[in-house]
């Protein structure tokens, strides 16, 4: 099945190839955890974001737990500030 | 050592200008800028004076770093009672003027008196006259630049002026220099046009007192280790946009929701993909004095845009919309036209006003004309429902010319929704509009909103990491107040906040700072003490001025009415239980009064 994955700020940099501006779409088997769709995202280790499920923030301690469904939007937010 | 060592004096009531010796003993205390502005304010005044009348004094202060090749260097701070707060006003740009008016000679501008017709100050080196400034009153911004030009034919003359709307007394009135950058928040804009000040324009040829070779390889070194340059180039400050609409913590629509369904319109994609026209907003970027980012948006509005269309003189390339713009004239009035909002704020630079509390103030107007307390008779005839961009734009140059409705909304949202019968409808600390983070989904933000010594603002502690990592209000008390010192520190450096903790960490902050002055201040241990001691001045300021705990508080909306949706979703900000802890943090009583220990341990007489 397809996530739909948007990057924002400098993460999008990593989407793969042929991404849009910000967003891509990541096909995962059924029953994937969220952990595993993150996998598929090459963001480097070093490089801390916020996860985003349907609107609601996502706790790191729970990646393994979520499993995804069809439909499903993911956003990865990066850590900045200011204005 | 890059001080001048030198301060000019300016005042208006007599006319004249007289150079005299910084205080270093003082600058070794409070450091520049910001800080040390403060101190000369502190000394020299009477917090409880008018901050329209001309016993109040109007300070520009440069940093040691600024105008020297450190990234971010072009930084200085207006200084005074503000206009719109009442409180102390240390309001920060960017732009060129910093570092000319350090390459005049100066460190440091103290303005006082007032003058009995519109005048000018022109700096050039040594030489600095007061002159007759009757064929510019009246005029923008950008018309007072382009004939000062024109006048000295001298293209690397800097400025830093008023608008109509520091000239008519719009209480959040700025100072903006080189025509997009301004010195935005608190009203300082007001008092320079109460002193009848329109601009000063400023060239120097002395240059930046010369370290020795060593020390600019240290710090191209520093420069060089800045991370995400590129990053932070790409977005600039708009890349919040998604973050703070994911998270659920966007004012909407006067804070009434967390979340904007419109913000997809006015993020960075919205500002790079072309429109159905092929018009793209953004030009290109735009840089400060010696910054190695160049966050600034330089944008266009499409010409065929109702805002601009047949009015060739907006259709040009100018400052676009950054995040704080963004959700001021944009998320919160509810308008998600991209043109429109930087239509709006192309006025507020033109005029010279804050667009943050423009943004909010036409907000608080929009939700009093939408629960009935004003009607289109008092608007004259602007329909101004939450979302439609024509009113915005109509509003924001009636503002600027204070005609009008545009008298009320140029009062400020404090005064407005008082006027209206309905205070509460004022998202304000201290009678300054909120930034663009809502303090019940983000509750350390709302901690310093309500203790921020120049009312509501995103930019005097740091607490955003925290926040985005969890509601609970554990810690956050710490995080403010310890935040609060190390930005009060970097703010009198003459440094850039926006790379803190993405690009630079507070251990490059010390070591340019240690390059540029004597002593030793690789030492972050007195970088805190130093912005400690900076923030416990402004907060004694502000007591002598009359404002006390009862002013450190949020709207009632924030206190009492959850956050609708979002990771805050059903919180409101428990302010009243960090405000104790954070009081004691600080070495303050339980009224919120900084102790007599701790003055003394801070070397505060």
């Amino acid at each position: 099945m397809d996530i739909s994955v948007t990057l924002f700020g400098g993460l999008r940099h990593y989407l793969p190839a042929g991404s849009s501006f910000n967003k891509c779409s990541i096909d995962v088997d059924e029953g994937s955890s969220l952990a595993a769709l993150l996998q598929k995202i090459p963001v480097p280790s070093d490089k801390p974001y916020m996860v985003i499920l349907n609107d609601e923030k996502v706790a790191g301690d729970q990646f393994d737990e979520i499993t995804l469904r069809g439909n499903d939007q993911v956003v990865l937010l990066p850590p900045i500030k200011g204005g | 050592m890059t001080w001048q060592q030198k301060i000019l004096r300016v005042d208006l009531s007599t006319a004249s200008c007289d150079i005299e010796p910084l205080n270093m003993e003082w600058a070794n205390a409070y450091l520049g800028s910001r800080g040390l502005g403060s101190k000369y304010l502190y000394e020299e005044m009477d917090p409880a004076v008018d901050a329209l009348s001309a016993e109040n004094k109007i300070i520009f202060a440069t940093g040691p770093l600024t105008g020297t090749m450190a990234s971010t260097s072009g930084r200085y701070t207006v200084v005074t009672k503000g206009a719109l707060t009442g409180a102390i006003a240390c309001s920060n740009s960017g732009g060129k003027f910093g570092g000319e008016l350090k390459n005049a000679g100066y460190d440091m501008l103290i303005i006082e008196g007032k003058s009995d017709k519109p005048v000018y100050l022109h700096i050039e080196n040594d030489r600095a006259e007061i002159l007759d400034a009757g064929d510019i009153w009246g005029k923008t911004v950008w018309e007072t630049e382009d004939i000062l030009a024109a006048k000295y034919d001298d293209p690397l003359m800097r400025f830093a002026g008023i608008g109509q709307a520091g000239e008519s007394g719009c209480r959040y009135a700025c100072v903006v220099n080189d025509k997009h950058r301004a010195a935005g928040r608190s009203g300082v804009g007001a008092v320079m046009g109460s002193k009848n000040l329109k601009t000063i324009a400023v060239r120097g040829s002395v240059g930046t007192p010369a370290a020795s070779r060593e020390v600019y390889r240290k710090i191209n070194e520093i420069n060089a280790r800045m991370n995400d340059r590129e990053g932070m180039a790409r977005d600039g400050t708009l890349a919040m946009m998604d973050v703070t609409n994911g998270f659920g913590s966007l004012p909407t629509r006067n804070n009434r929701s967390v979340r904007f369904e419109g913000a997809n319109k006015l993020n960075p994609e919205a500002m790079h993909t072309p429109n159905a026209n092929g018009h793209t907003n953004i030009v290109q970027n735009g840089a400060c004095f010696g910054c190695t980012i160049g966050c600034g948006r330089i944008c266009k509005i499409d010409p065929a845009h109702f805002s601009v269309k047949d009015r060739p003189e907006y259709q040009g390339a100018s400052g676009g919309l950054e995040y704080e713009t963004a959700y001021a004239l944009g998320s919160a009035c509810g308008v998600d036209d991209i043109d429109a909002a930087t239509f709006a704020g192309f006025i507020c630079n033109e005029y010279g006003m804050d667009p943050i509390s423009l943004g909010g103030s036409i907000a608080a107007a929009m939700e009093l004309y939408d629960i009935g307390a004003i009607d289109a008779t008092t608007t004259g005839g602007i329909k101004l429902d939450f979302g439609n961009a024509e009113a915005l734009c109509q509003i924001a140059e009636l503002v600027g010319k204070g005609e009008g409705f545009g008298a009320d909304v140029a009062m400020g949202s404090k005064r407005l929704c008082e006027k209206y019968g309905h205070p509460d409808l004022s998202m304000t600390v201290k009678g300054q509009e909120f930034a663009a983070y809502d303090g019940r989904s983000m509750q350390g933000m709302g901690l310093a909103y309500a203790t921020s010594n120049r009312g509501a603002c995103h930019l005097r502690a740091d607490p955003y990491g925290h926040d985005f990592e969890t509601t609970e209000i554990e810690g956050k008390a710490q995080v403010v107040a310890e935040t609060q010192r190390l930005v009060a520190f970097m703010d009198s450096s003459g440094l850039c906040l926006f790379p803190s903790g993405c690009g630079w960490g507070t251990e490059d902050y010390c070591e340019l700072v240690d390059l540029v002055c004597e002593g030793d201040w690789n030492n972050e241990a007195r970088m805190v003490e130093t912005g400690e001691r900076i923030w416990n001045l402004e907060k004694l300021f502000n007591l002598k001025a009359g404002l006390d705990k009862k002013d450190d508080t949020l709207p009632r909306r924030i206190l009492e009415e959850p956050a609708d949706v979002g990771t805050g979703k059903g919180l409101v900000c428990r302010l009243d239980e960090m405000l104790p802890e954070y009081y004691a943090i600080n070495g303050w009583d339980e009224q919120g009064v900084p102790t007599r220990d701790t003055l003394s341990r801070l070397g505060i007489d």
